[in-house]
């Protein structure tokens, strides 16, 4: 099929089942935590309503403020195109190169920490700066999870390394690669344990701090980014886990249909999975995100250790 | 083959410049100032042209005339320097018209015109020179003029920074004479290529000996850890227009001194010689960020993102020449071409950057980060254009200093995958430091736009501001704009530099990946485009109010904001171990019965730590051994007499 299209129904695919996926989040959680929860499709409606209302601009906030839900919605945006999430081999495959992936992750945490600054309310300036801090030190382990499977498949591209295929059977490394990968996506989304989703204590918030300014379809376009950069990062490690359920361009109509099939399923069971960590473990203390910060850096360097050991061998 | 219009170019290059230095002697009228600086202007801008056109004529440029030792001799590597210099420094000049018209009551225009002017001179004598001696004579014309230009505005803080970097200056300059000298075999007008066949046959241990020498005499002046502490003390003490050229350009030319030396002179260095650069590299680059990260003052957080980024160049230049001896060509012609790339894109955004905080500085009158704020909403387009430059200043894509970084970091991914264990250590040390380095950036300048130009004015002044002077903010907006052009240019660059073959396309190429910058630039923008019209599809524009902040029932003043010491407390705190920064609060019980009801004061303290542990230790011992000599001074004359002969004769038993 031809590349385009391919990168088409991804992002549309992806676009679509973000909302879904977040819904899926917090209705396990609820049902974990024996509630009712809300409907998986409740996010749409909050989405529709947002675009709907007015929105209250901060007095004395200057054009960076109005400019920060762009650049942020076409940060995830990006991740939504370039990476491969449903189908490998796409159109705009060969952008996804593992710097600029990190780089455009960067501008959309930047423009944030700006968004959050420029209301010049103390809630603001402190989540900015913890979520600067916890993006700058993210920084070295995404660059090296993304060296290690850069060096273990020969390929710079997310879409090449998730094409070649690796299974964590024939190769080891890619569990603690895997396991750091995991730990990058949940501080980089804020979720448990760098953040809590669901707070608007100040003592505790970060994403929710910043953005607490926002309102109406400036809103909607910052939350919807987080949920398709959430919905990302799960597919991306659900397609370095099993890469055989992505497809290629030859591939038949038929099997781009089981695809986004499954796609669908991997964000379902992904959002379980995230409901249930979620729900045994607390949120750290944000003085103590050292140890978090550290302990990812460390587990993506055992990885690219194991993967150059395997590879020498 | 040799057109004869490049020389003639470089010679009228020079001879404006001199010309320059010489025309503020015959009066400081506001005519003749302009007249002096566009004529300095023109010069510079002959001279960044002649380099570029030296790269469409192709290199050498074969037998011209020698004056003084300085054979006008271009090659690919000074060209590009020369290029960089000259470019830059024409902005500047032009910037300075408008510049330091509003600052005349603060410094002696006519002296800081002529300086600059000779300053600039040093500097193109620097690229010129083959030969140590002009090489030194440029270097030291270069040193001097920019210590006077450091103590432009005679306060007695800026003449300790002053002083302080004479002596950490001359402590290098005779550390280079020293190493010359050795590799040279004594003469003083040797060419670079008679010293490349002497250092050949010279033994090993001369060779190591003059390699740590020039390392010194070089890393002193690019500011590398740990010599770095007169660059943060004298680069923002400076005039900001040449805090511009010193952070932009002269460090520059300190790498290109070294390079110079590495790649035609010594003989190829073993690859453990190489391993104190790039450590040395890496750790300027690690404290430059973080001292970055906690500072407060706009120029000074400029100079320490300086030391940050040479530190980046001199990694990137000792991995080239690890890449050499461990025989990983691919890596080492990469690195060479990522140090080449990352020079010009500092250059630009620093320049731009400093150029900006003089204009801020003109404005408000203080350098306090703690003072600033709200500028965007004040000045929107200069602060856009600021926001470009701080962002090009954090490597993000697509503009230069990503490309650049980009080039070293996939070469020396695809380098791991081909070396030996011992190897892969190191290249992972220096890929993981490097990316570690770079997150700490984007705190520092996140902190620097963050603070200055967002939320409310934290001064009178702030909320006042307008926006700068045309003079001051087009050469602002001139380096936002290069920002970006040479980040999209990247490959062309370097296929003009000799760094990659003709057949790459429009792409940066490193083993497995490539890299098209203008198809970067081109999904970024599409997709900006994409989210504007789905905003203006799925939602009403207009719908809006303006109100205040959430306050919690509590009128908000700026002095709830959260400052740039409260911004960077998490990263103070998460690194206390290597800053030693403490934080002091005092508290002046206002009512006697409550001990609750206070005035406290914070105070920030940043422990000199290497100041305490290195450099104390050695101005002690050379005062305690002046102390001890000043005891010959017995005022009998006799005594002084005998002195002196003395040391006659023990000079003639050592000459002869």
């Amino acid at each position: 099929m031809n590349p385009v299209i391919l990168t088409l129904i991804q992002t549309a695919v992806v676009l679509a089942l973000s909302p879904f996926a977040l819904g899926c989040v917090r209705l396990f959680k609820a049902r974990l935590q024996g509630r009712r929860g809300a409907s998986p499709f409740q996010p749409y409606f909050a989405f529709a309503t947002l675009l709907r209302k007015e929105m209250v601009i901060s007095e004395g906030v200057s054009w960076v403020f109005r400019l920060t839900p762009y650049v942020v919605l076409a940060s995830s945006l990006f991740l939504a195109l370039v990476l491969p999430l449903v189908v490998r081999g796409g159109a705009l495959g060969s952008l996804g190169d593992i710097f600029v992936t990190a780089g455009a992750l960067a501008v959309g945490a930047i423009f944030l920490v700006f968004g959050g600054l420029d209301t010049g309310s103390a809630f603001g300036g402190m989540g900015s700066s913890r979520e600067m801090t916890i993006a700058s030190l993210l920084e070295p382990t995404i660059i090296l999870v993304f060296a290690t499977l850069a060096l273990a498949t020969g390929s710079t591209g997310l879409d090449g390394i998730v094409s070649a295929g690796l299974s964590v059977g024939s190769a080891p490394f890619l569990a603690l690669t895997i396991a750091a990968l995991a730990l990058v996506a949940l501080a980089e989304n804020a979720r448990y344990p760098a953040d809590n989703p669901a707070t608007h204590l100040e003592l505790t918030m970060v994403h929710e701090a910043m953005i607490l300014e926002y309102s109406g379809p400036y809103l909607a376009m910052l939350e919807y980014a987080s949920t398709i950069k959430l919905s990302a990062f799960v597919l991306l490690i659900a397609n370095l886990v099993f890469p055989a359920t992505l497809v290629g361009t030859a591939s038949s109509p038929a099997a781009v249909i089981l695809a986004v099939g499954a796609t669908l399923l991997k964000l379902v069971l992904g959002m379980g999975a995230l409901a249930l960590l979620e729900s045994m473990i607390s949120k750290m203390r944000f003085y103590r995100m050292q140890e978090y910060l550290t302990g990812a850096f460390f587990l993506a360097l055992s990885g690219l250790a194991l993967a150059l050991i395997q590879h020498a061998v | 083959m040799n057109p004869t219009y490049l020389i003639d170019g470089i010679l009228l290059c020079v001879a404006g410049t001199v010309a320059a230095a010489v025309l503020p002697l015959f009066g400081g009228g506001r005519g003749l100032r302009r007249l002096t600086l566009s004529l300095l202007a023109v010069a510079t801008g002959i001279g960044a042209s002649v380099g570029i056109a030296a790269f469409i004529e192709g290199m050498p440029l074969g037998a011209a005339p020698a004056i003084f030792g300085f054979r006008i001799a271009f090659d690919a590597l000074s060209a590009s320097f020369f290029i960089l210099l000259n470019a830059v420094a024409c902005v500047v000049s032009l910037y300075s018209i408008a510049y330091v018209d509003g600052q005349a009551d603060a410094y002696g225009v006519r002296r800081l015109d002529a300086l600059t002017a000779l300053f600039i001179l040093g500097m193109q004598g620097v690229l010129l020179a083959t030969t140590p001696f002009s090489f030194l004579l440029s270097w030291e014309t270069m040193s001097m003029s920019s210590f006077f230009l450091v103590m432009a505005d005679k306060k007695p803080e800026s003449i300790r920074a002053g002083l302080f970097y004479l002596i950490m200056t001359h402590l290098g300059a005779g550390a280079i004479l020293a190493g010359f000298m050795l590799l040279s075999g004594g003469a003083a007008f040797a060419s670079f290529g008679q010293m490349a066949l002497t250092a050949q046959s010279a033994p090993h241990a001369i060779v190591l000996l003059a390699f740590a020498l020039t390392f010194f005499g070089f890393g002193s002046k690019a500011g590398l850890w740990p010599f770095h502490l007169w660059l943060p003390e004298a680069h923002p003490q400076a005039p900001s227009h040449i805090s511009a050229l010193m952070s932009g350009v002269m460090l520059k030319m300190a790498l290109y001194g070294f390079l110079r030396l590495l790649l035609s002179v010594f003989p190829p260095i073993p690859s453990a010689w190489t391993l104190p650069v790039i450590a040395l590299g890496l750790l300027s680059a690690v404290f430059g960020a973080l001292y970055a990260i906690i500072e407060r003052d706009f120029k000074r957080l400029l100079a320490y993102s300086s030391i940050e980024n040479l530190g980046l160049m001199f990694t990137m230049l000792g991995a080239a020449a690890f890449a050499r001896a461990n025989a990983l060509p691919a890596l080492a012609n990469a690195a060479l071409a990522a140090v080449v790339l990352h020079a010009i894109a500092h250059a630009v955004f620093k320049s731009g950057l400093f150029m900006g905080a003089g204009a801020i500085v003109h404005e408000l009158h203080t350098r306090d980060l703690e003072s600033m704020g709200g500028l965007a909403k004040r000045m929107p387009k200069f602060s856009g254009a600021m926001l470009v430059l701080a962002l090009g200043a954090v490597a993000m894509p697509p503009f230069s200093a990503f490309m650049s970084e980009w080039l070293f970091l996939q070469n020396v991914v695809e380098a791991i995958r081909l070396s030996a264990p011992f190897v892969q250590g190191v290249l992972i040390v220096i890929l993981s430091g490097v990316a570690f380095v770079g997150g700490l950036a984007i705190f520092a300048m996140v902190k620097m736009f963050g603070i200055a130009f967002l939320a409310l004015p934290r001064s009178e002044r702030a909320s006042q501001a307008e926006e700068p002077a045309a003079g001051l903010s087009w050469p602002v907006y001139a380096m936002a704009a290069l920002t970006f052009l040479v980040g999209l240019l990247a490959p062309a660059l370097l296929r003009a530099f000799g760094f990659m073959r003709e057949t790459d396309g429009g792409r940066l190429l490193a083993g497995g990946g490539a890299l098209a910058p203008s198809s970067v630039a081109l999904l970024f923008a599409a997709i900006g485009t994409g989210v504007v019209l789905a905003r203006k599809v799925f939602s009403d524009a207009r719908r809006e109010r303006s109100y205040h902040s959430w306050d919690c029932g509590q009128p908000m003043t700026e002095k709830m904001e959260y400052t740039a010491t409260a911004f960077s407390a998490p990263m103070r705190f998460f690194f206390r171990l290597m800053l030693h920064a403490r934080k002091n609060v005092t508290a002046i019980p206002i009512v006697a019965t409550n001990p609750w009801i206070a005035r406290r004061e914070s105070r920030l303290e940043v422990r000199p730590l290497w100041m305490e542990a290195l450099y104390a230790p050695v101005a002690r011992a050379v005062l305690y051994a002046s102390t001890q000599a000043r005891r010959l001074h017995n005022g009998i004359i006799q005594f002084y007499i005998a002195l002196i002969l003395v040391a006659l004769i023990a000079t003639l038993a050592i000459a002869l």
